[in-house]
């Protein structure tokens, strides 16, 4: 299982490295929105405002980042990658955890580029266990993520409908979400619609440990959110691929 | 034992009947699966693989049940999809590697090194695949199928789209694995080829196995000589008076198939039957039946019959 694990995800590092318009994108586009709305947007809620985005913008690239899991998938199964791979003995479900892993794992690179980033222009330097935590959140929301993606690309059979959702999924939860203002300047209904908004779970967890605190609370919530989707996830694929 | 056994395989896709009953048993040899576009050969290969569950039936493949023990038949047949499907970004090595990895197999390096020799991609094996040609793509999934030494192997029309050389090609490695013992399962519409290497083939049609045994018995079905007329314009159909002895087999396109114990003698029959209702005849020729003969004689063109008066014709065939 582990083996076939890594070697999905090799094959998958390769194939990222190759394509370099791929290793840009996936590293300059939240360079460019931090720098953006960090620095560029003339707005003033909060003390600093940088440190109130950063958290935003980090769970926003694990989300687009998770969100491409799907698609890898889904290219595997329209270039008929993916049947080759499940008539092999290799355990099947390996297929999902190493596409699931290989988008948090490159997340968490993505991940590293803006938090270093976000120090150089500015953001309060937090001491390492608030950095473990903060990766360790991010990193199980990208599971969390990944695995619905996935889920749905399971059940989708085209590359234009997959591409239709996860732009329908992506901004409209990024703006909804406590990402770029507090809630307390928010309109009453975008407040409410934050407050039950996943991405701002895990923003507001962010925002906790940068403030000192241990959410454990919010971290326990994500762990078994992102094993009951895996969960589903892996349900999925076994019905679907007999 | 059989390498792969069929006992009432159905599929069902709604109500759409893509693979009806088939009862096929293939020992070590090259087994072509023939028949025209959308006639079930993939769908079939797919159930063997374990890649669908059929509707109905069962198969087997190495003894070991596809439902019930897919793991065991995974680990003892190797697939190559219709639609090619390698790496195009990753070199052909690496394309190997990433299938020596997942087999588990015991020295990587080594084993790939061996199988680009065998596939003669040794010298371009560094660069990427997607400077390959049709031809060598072909030829690196045949080596990634054949990591892991598998007992059958699943070819879905590994010919198609290649020229007559890389054609040839193939089929000298597809023949050489089966005399070193693998069964090859393989599917084509290039009646050719299957003519030339298959042990054996079934011809599909609508999901049904239309007929079946080696290439030679299939021939002898026909007579021993084919005539077949081109006919210039409209085809006029012609009644089977004065044809006795002669059968129809079919048309494809605007050439009309007869077979004939005397092909001599029937030349002069047929031009007149076809001449007298009307037809214009450009030219005629006669020889050997083919394997395409068979597959004409047991598909047919449906989509072009013409009110021949096929049936009568077909009821006769059947006499012999
Ligand atoms: N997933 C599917 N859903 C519905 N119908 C399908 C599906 N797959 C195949 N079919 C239908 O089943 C029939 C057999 O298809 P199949 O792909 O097995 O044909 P084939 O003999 O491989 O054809 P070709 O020579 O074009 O590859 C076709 O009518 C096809 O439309
Ligand atoms: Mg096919």
């Amino acid at each position: 299982m582990m083996k076939g694990v890594l070697t999905y995800m090799h094959r998958d590092f390769i194939r990222w490295f190759r394509y370099r318009v791929g290793v840009v994108s996936v590293l300059v586009l939240p360079a460019a929105w931090l720098l953006f709305v960090g620095l560029a947007l003339p707005v003033q809620f909060t003390g600093n405002y940088l440190d109130f985005i950063t958290p935003g913008i980090l769970v926003m690239t694990i989300l687009t980042a998770g969100i491409s899991s799907g698609s890898l998938l889904m290219f595997d199964k329209l270039l008929g990658f993916l049947n080759k791979f499940l008539a092999m003995p290799v355990p099947r479900e390996s297929i999902l955890v190493s596409k699931i892993l290989f988008i948090s794992v490159r997340g968490i690179i993505q991940i590293t580029i803006i938090l270093v980033l976000a120090v150089l222009i500015g953001a309060t330097i937090l001491n390492p266990l608030q950095y473990g935590i903060i990766y360790l959140i991010l990193f199980l929301f990208g599971v969390f993520i990944a695995a619905f993606s996935t889920t749905v690309a399971i059940y989708l059979n085209d590359h234009d409908s997959f591409a239709a959702f996860s732009a329908m999924v992506t901004m409209p939860l990024f703006f909804t979400s406590s990402a770029l203002m507090p809630y307390d300047v928010m309109p009453g209904w975008l407040s409410t619609i934050a407050h039950v908004n996943p991405l701002s779970f895990a923003i507001d967890a962010i925002r906790d440990v940068a403030a000192g605190n241990l959410p454990l609370l919010p971290i326990v919530v994500i762990v078994v959110l992102s094993l009951f989707v895996f969960g589903i996830c892996r349900h999925v694929f076994r019905k679907l691929t007999v | 034992m059989a390498s792969i056994e069929t006992v009432g395989l159905t599929k069902n896709y709604g109500g759409l009947c893509a693979v009806d009953g088939l009862n096929i048993e293939i020992k070590d040899e090259i087994f072509g699966l023939l028949g025209p576009n959308g006639s079930g050969k993939t769908t079939t290969v797919l159930m063997l693989t374990t890649l669908i569950s059929q509707t109905r039936g069962s198969a087997s493949v190495c003894g070991y049940d596809t439902i019930k023990q897919p793991d065991k038949v995974r680990s003892c047949l190797s697939y190559v999809p219709q639609d090619m499907a390698i790496d195009t970004n990753l070199t052909g090595r690496e394309n190997m590697m990433v299938f020596a990895r997942l087999y588990g197999i015991e020295n990587p390096k080594d084993k790939v090194d061996e199988l680009l020799g065998i596939m003669e991609l040794s010298d371009r094996a560094d660069d990427l695949a997607k400077t390959y040609s049709g031809g060598m793509r072909r030829r690196l999934e045949l080596a990634e199928a054949l990591v892991h030494e598998p007992d059958v192997i699943f070819l879905d029309e590994p010919t198609l789209g290649l020229d007559v050389g890389a054609r040839k090609k193939i089929w000298r490695h597809i023949y050489s694995l089966n005399r070193k013992g693998m069964t090859i399962f393989v599917t084509t519409h290039y009646m050719d080829e299957a003519e030339q290497f298959c042990d054996r083939v079934g011809i599909i049609d609508h999901g049904k196995i239309a007929a079946l045994g080696t290439p030679s018995e299939l021939k002898s079905q026909l007579m021993s000589d084919v005539i077949t007329v081109s006919i210039d314009g409209e085809f006029f159909p012609v009644s089977p008076d004065g044809l006795n002895g002669i059968l129809y087999v079919g048309n494809s396109g605007d050439e009309y198939s007869f077979t004939a114990e005397n092909g001599r003698e029937a030349l002069p029959l047929i031009a007149d039957a076809l001449k007298s209702s009307g037809n214009r005849v450009r030219s005629m020729a006669m020889r050997e039946p083919s394997l395409d003969d068979v597959f004409l004689q047991s598909v047919g063109k449906q989509e072009e019959e013409q009110g021949f008066e096929e049936l009568k014709y077909r009821l006769m065939l059947r006499r012999r």
